[in-house]
């Protein structure tokens, strides 16, 4: 059976992988992002009437069911699944914390995907759709990094969210996990040096960063009817981190 | 009240696997009467938004159907 899944923050990086991996696996992408890139346009070109897009800036939390869910994801539409990529990293000490960004990356990162999880699962009650809710995590919430206090507690929020998610719906088949990266060479992790790489490099088992089309792959099955009786669950893709 | 109210009651009691309620009044409790529990309730809400474009458990907790019918009467009015 074809699913419907929304993914945020389709633009490149891990979201546009995830985006490749659900349209491979037969399923509809609803994706969102700020714009629309020329990767997705031509996965989109590539997959006629299966890739929709819809731009949306995910830090305005007021605007979500206006703006978002009423014109892009009406509740006549089934929705089997939804994928929380989109992130923001506000990174520095925390003798330097800023209240401002500090503000604007929780609303990117946490606000605006609990209120669009509202919407999901009203939609899938709506529809009696049994669907698979995932956030993408980060390891920065199980292993202290310099730097990265601020961005991981808002992962932490997630998965925490997630948790008692699974919880609340599970009996109406629902489910929700996060799927926990590792350090991606993606643009969220531009600004590290060769020097800081290496040495987060050094803490993983593999030695070596975490492949964007791992984790994609780890959603699908998240996402699809072989993870039925997987939820509430933090999956770790982070080429083992030690 | 609203006959689509009626209707929409009994699909959250079909998912549920109970017959369609009978001799719903006003007065009916949706908790203790219908036995509907919060998922149940959280159920109706979207399939009330969905037909008549209002969220009633918006602004607080509801009790009856009466409450209901006249949140959906309100919403109509506006």
């Amino acid at each position: 059976m074809s699913k419907n899944i929304l993914i945020t923050g389709v633009s490149q990086g891990l979201g546009l992988a995830i985006a490749r991996a659900v349209l491979a696996a037969g399923w509809n992408v609803h994706g969102v992002s700020r714009r629309l890139s020329a990767e997705f346009a031509a996965l989109q070109r590539g997959h006629a009437g299966r890739a929709h897009f819809h731009a949306f800036d995910l830090g305005r939390v007021d605007a979500v069911k206006a703006e978002l869910c009423e014109p892009f994801l009406p509740l006549a539409l089934p929705l089997h699944g939804f994928v929380n990529n989109a992130a923001v990293a506000y990174d520095d000490l925390v003798a330097n914390l800023d209240a401002a960004r500090l503000r604007a990356m929780y609303e990117v990162n946490v606000f605006t995907p609990m209120l669009i999880t509202k919407h999901v699962i009203r939609q899938m009650l709506l529809k009696q759709v049994a669907g698979s809710i995932v956030h993408i995590s980060s390891i920065s919430v199980h292993t202290g990094y310099k730097g990265l206090a601020m961005y991981a507690s808002t992962k932490g929020a997630l998965e925490a969210f997630s948790k008692s998610t699974a919880r609340e719906w599970g009996e109406r088949g629902i489910r929700s996990n996060c799927v926990v990266a590792g350090f991606m060479d993606t643009a969220m992790s531009a600004g590290l040096t060769a020097e800081q790489r290496e040495k987060i490099h050094r803490r993983t088992a593999l030695q070596r960063a975490t492949s964007p089309d791992s984790v994609a792959a780890t959603v699908v099955h998240l996402l699809g009817d072989g993870a039925a009786s997987i939820t509430g669950q933090n999956l770790f893709v982070d080429s083992g981190t030690i | 009240m609203h006959s689509d109210l009626l209707r929409l009651i009994d699909e959250v009691r079909a998912n549920k696997k109970q017959p369609p309620a009978s001799g719903v009044t006003r007065a009916t409790r949706l908790r203790e009467e219908l036995g509907f529990a919060s998922l149940d309730l959280a159920e109706l809400t979207v399939r009330i938004e969905e037909r008549f474009g209002v969220d009633v458990f918006a602004d607080g907790l509801v009790q009856t159907v009466g409450e209901l019918d006249d949140k959906i009467t309100r919403a109509g009015k506006k």
